[in-house]
């Protein structure tokens, strides 16, 4: 993330914009545009079953990015995910179903209700840490699901919401692959956004008030003022990635939003390893995927259609048991394994940095 | 020598610096100059830039009145600065030298009296610590001059002036510079170097301009390559010494050279990485501290990597024994290239060194392992022989690429080179320097009337190419009539990646003993390695796991050697050398005072002699054997 020195020789840089370039070296440059083709190639290589995991995958990606950001740099504890993506969907399910409001207009006000919520429920962590944190966010979860119920039940939308899909320009947007460049591309604006935060004064700010508090405060960092905004841009990413996951589910409702919705949140960045965006995404695409993995490793068992009505029990069992090991045994996360693959050949034929020379 | 080599020669003779400095703004203002690290960038230095800074520096020189044929000191670490100030003080027709960082302070006032410096030119506040003690003994000295004040604010000196105080917001004016150095004379003093001087005090040697030129030329000839293409270079050798003049001012006045500072001295490893040098001039020290990095950190990885390496140092070193031989086959280079891409090319990399095309080693004898190890790696070292006296020009020089080790090279163009009695490297040049500063009886030993210098080194030729047996007066002689040259076995023991320092004995004795520094960044690194607990320094040294590595280390450079050669004891001096206390037997450049060395360390050298013998003649002598 942050870069004292390039990964190869030779890239002195004469000016602070090439400092500050995210990309450096040759090889990175290389790999980066690999990893671009690739994706761009993805969606016409792939079948609809795997497009849609991996419209999935880009959701989640910005909800784990932003709660990454709050929780893995800031560290403020929250349990009132679900709460915030509900809040983005259900601000843009009302508006799109009451006042016909464009996707122009609901993105941002679910972007504005997020920012309210994350100030208000972000007061807390001015007095409460961690634990008590977490219950305080829980009260967000369930203060939101219980008005989004109140309104589909007063408006008699019992079953949900149904939204019509957002058009650009007069073309409505109802094809997979078109979804998913949208997807990928705000996901890929919100792993922007967190890279050059966490890069900048607010970057080191929350990593100095995770560290140590009173430290932070002693260093001339306004406590209260990083804090609030950690939660308010948190918050108003998770609910913009909740405006998009009512576009592209085309319904809203509350049923979807529940507790569990939270636990695979803080799954995916504990999975995904803590302190680290790229942990967030790895978490992501883990947690999106897992479910589907259970579900054919069950089906390749013998009388597997007497096993059918497990599977959602078996889900959530092996979910719990992964987290488990990767805490006990993986505390970095699937990051700090990428990161040991990676260092392998980075260091090659080094095991550790030798004593001369730059980084790794 | 070719024709237009003379030529170009003789039209350098003609000139000086500042004059070449000019031209050089006016021809290709906008070519970068050199690079300078501030703030986490390389800054780009134009030649417009760098003559406009020199100008400026002159000016305030000048304000101070600064008049010609008066010494200018400067003492600090190196930088841009360094450069620029030096290059103003010729620009004046004043005479410029430099003061190591790490001299000792009795070493800094006999020279500033020795060189009567009426400015004193201050890096920073540390060295405005060293100079204003002394200051009210120097009669000269009229101004100290500090260029970075930034931690100055407590200080109040008469004679302390602060450089942007009176440059202000003024630029340099390339035309006001060009006015000044009309009247400079290529046969004006320039400047003065300091020899390290292994034994009494430091002597000045007297520099002109336009030899001086000439005298590096003599480089720039026989590594075509400065000229043919641009490099870039790490500056870091420290300026007051010949070689650290020629790679940082001169060599790019007249090379495609490109020189490149970091941001602090202590940053080396981090600047040659980022940097990633095409040429590197360097002495022995370095290269074997890199070289034993890397081993250490091989020593340290994993069986699979260590056993790639193995694999891949058995084939190069076949592959680069038949370089020498000049019968590498292309099937070798294959092979061999593919290996380099495998395993070395990732380990220069880490250090910055898998750009570089050309490695000079100078300042001292380059042990024959150590060029080794890195012609292995693929990286073309050659070893080349001068001194302060040839005015920065060299002696001989191994021209490669990828020459045996052992020797260093052939004269240089324009550079007569012939042995005198028993040996003595003598040699003849047109371009070398003056004479010692205030030093007429040294300047008559080493520069005889006949014309040739003595160098006071013992070479020897070799398939045409000289090699250097060791500094005349430097040989031990043991109780037993043998004649050995310390170096060569102190050069070996050097190889190894624990020891960095290593100092022979035995003058007179039955047998050789060796006083060993450890380098503490590898032995550390090794005692975490193997559980050996330590808190410091020097309870590294005591601890009886470091001996045995040590004797382990002896043990494979006596192997190697004769039976009269080999160490019979050593001890570990249980502190590191530091040039910078006083009375340390070590040269600012960390070149070892062999008969300090053992005043200061005379208990740990006479307790590796038993003397029970000596003792049983006395006892015999008095008639008082035992019963």
């Amino acid at each position: 993330m942050f870069r004292p020195t390039p990964r190869a020789s030779g890239y002195f840089r004469t000016t602070y914009a090439a400092d500050a370039a995210l990309v450096q070296t040759r090889t990175e440059k290389i790999f980066l545009l690999l990893f671009l083709i690739a994706l761009a190639v993805l969606p016409f290589a792939a079948g609809p079953f795997i497009l849609d995991l991996a419209c999935q995958f880009l959701l989640a990606s910005i909800g784990a990015l932003s709660l990454m950001l709050l929780t893995g740099y800031a560290g403020q504890i929250s349990l009132g995910h679900a709460g915030l993506i509900a809040a983005g969907a259900f601000t843009t399910g009302i508006l799109a179903r009451e006042t016909g409001a464009p996707f122009w207009v609901t993105l941002p006000a679910s972007a504005l209700t997020g920012i309210v919520l994350g100030f208000l429920f972000g007061l807390p962590s001015l007095r409460l840490r961690g634990l008590y944190l977490a219950v305080s966010t829980l009260a967000l979860h369930f203060i939101v699901v219980y008005l989004g119920g109140e309104y589909e039940t007063k408006r008699g939308f019992s079953t949900g919401i149904v939204i019509e899909p957002p058009s650009f320009g007069g073309i409505a947007l109802r094809d997979g692959r078109a979804w998913y460049f949208v997807l990928l591309a705000a996901a890929a604006a919100c792993l922007l956004v967190c890279v050059n935060l966490l890069r900048s004064r607010s970057g080191r700010a929350w990593l100095a008030i995770h560290a140590r508090e009173t430290v932070a405060e002693a260093l001339g960092i306004g406590i209260a003022r990083y804090k609030l905004l950690a939660f308010v841009i948190s918050s108003a990413m998770t609910s913009v990635a909740g405006c998009l996951f009512a576009y592209y589910r085309g319904f809203v409702s509350i049923e979807a939003f529940d507790l569990f919705l939270s636990i695979q949140y803080v799954a995916m960045i504990i999975i995904g390893g803590m302190g680290s965006l790229l942990g967030a995404i790895l978490g992501a695409a883990f947690v999106v995927v897992f479910p589907y993995l259970i579900e054919n490793a069950i089906r390749l068992l013998p009388n597997a259609q007497r096993l059918a009505g497990d599977i959602f029990a078996v889900n959530y069992a092996a979910f719990g048991v992964v987290m488990i090991l990767f805490l006990l045994f993986e505390p970095l996360g699937l990051v700090g394994i990428w990161r040991r693959i990676q260092n392998y050949f980075l260091l090659w034929p080094f095991k550790q940095r030798p004593l001369a020379g730059g980084r790794t | 020598m070719t024709g237009i080599n003379a030529v170009d020669r003789e039209r350098l003779r003609r000139t000086t610096a500042p004059h070449l400095l000019c031209e050089r703004a006016r021809t290709r203002p906008d070519a970068v100059a050199f690079r300078s690290k501030a703030f986490g960038i390389y800054r780009e230095r134009t030649w417009r830039d760098y003559a406009g800074l020199v100008a400026r520096a002159a000016r305030v020189l000048k304000s101070l009145g600064l008049k010609r044929g008066e010494r200018v000191a400067i003492m600090g670490d190196v930088c841009e600065e360094w450069m620029i100030c030096d290059l103003a003080v010729q620009s004046l027709g004043a005479i410029v030298y430099g003061i190591y960082p790490t001299a000792a302070p009795t070493e800094v006032a006999y020279q500033m009296r020795d060189g009567g410096a009426s400015i004193f030119i201050a890096e920073d506040q540390e060295y405005v610590d060293k100079i204003l003690p002394i200051a009210h003994e120097l009669p000269d000295l009229r101004t100290i001059l500090v260029i970075d004040d930034s931690a100055m604010f407590a200080y109040d000196h008469p004679k302390l002036r602060r450089f942007a105080e009176i440059a202000g917001n003024e630029s340099g004016d390339i035309g006001w510079l060009e006015a000044e150095i009309a009247t400079l004379s290529p046969g004006d003093p320039a400047f003065i170097v300091y020899t390290s001087g292994t034994t009494g005090h430091p002597k000045g040697a007297l520099v002109t301009h336009g030899r001086h030129l000439a005298a590096t030329d003599t480089v720039a000839a026989h590594y075509p390559t400065l000229r043919e293409k641009a490099h870039r270079t790490v500056i870091y050798l420290p300026m007051c010494h010949v070689l650290g003049r020629d790679v940082a001012i001169t060599l790019p006045l007249m090379t495609e050279l490109v020189p490149h500072f970091g941001e602090d001295p202590e940053d080396l490893a981090a600047t040659l990485f980022e940097v990633a040098p095409t040429v590197l001039f360097t002495v022995p020290r370095y290269l074997q501290k890199y070289a034993s990095h890397v081993l250490v950190g091989m020593l340290g990885s994993s069986p699979l990597k260590r056993f790639v390496y193995n694999a891949a140092a058995h084939v190069s070193r076949r592959h680069v024994r038949r370089l020498w031989d000049g019968r590498a086959t292309r099937l070798d280079g294959v092979a061999y290239r593919l290996l380099h891409r495998l395993v070395f090319a990732p380990i220069l990399n880490k250090i910055g060194f898998d750009r570089l095309e050309l490695v000079v080693s100078g300042g001292a004898s380059l042990p024959t392992e150590t060029a080794t190890l890195w012609h292995i790696y693929g990286v073309n070292v050659v070893e080349m022989y001068g001194q302060t006296e040839e005015a920065g020009g060299i002696i001989a020089g191994q021209r490669g690429p990828f020459p045996r080790p052992g020797s260093v090279g052939t004269p240089a163009d324009g550079v007569e080179v012939r042995l005198g009695a028993e040996g003595e490297v003598l040699v003849k040049s047109p371009d070398l320097f003056e004479c010692y500063w205030n030093n007429e009886e040294a300047t008559r030993a080493v520069k005889g009337a006949d014309g040739w210098l003595r160098t006071g080194d013992v070479g020897e030729w070799k398939d045409g190419s000289l090699r250097l047996i060791d500094r005349a007066r430097d040989f031990i002689v043991t109780s037993g009539g043998k004649t050995i040259s310390p170096s060569f076995i102190e050069n070996a023991l050097r190889a190894s990646p624990y020891v960095a320092e290593a100092v022979v004995f035995g003058h007179g004795r039955k047998y050789l003993t060796a006083v060993i520094e450890i380098d503490f960044d590898t032995v550390s690194d090794w005692a975490r390695a193997n559980n050996v607990a330590y808190t410091g320094f020097t309870s590294l040294t005591a601890h009886a796991r470091v001996t045995e590595l040590i004797q382990g280390e002896i043990d494979k450079v006596n192997s190697g050697l004769a039976r009269v050669e080999q160490i019979k004891a050593f001890r570990i001096l249980p502190k590191a050398l530091d040039p910078e206390e006083e009375g340390e037997p070590v040269t600012p450049t960390r070149k070892v005072k062999r008969k300090q060395m053992y005043e200061r360390f005379r208990e740990l050298v006479d307790a590796m002699y038993d003397d029970s013998e000596e003792r049983l003649i006395a006892l015999g002598a008095r008639g008082a054997l035992p019963p």
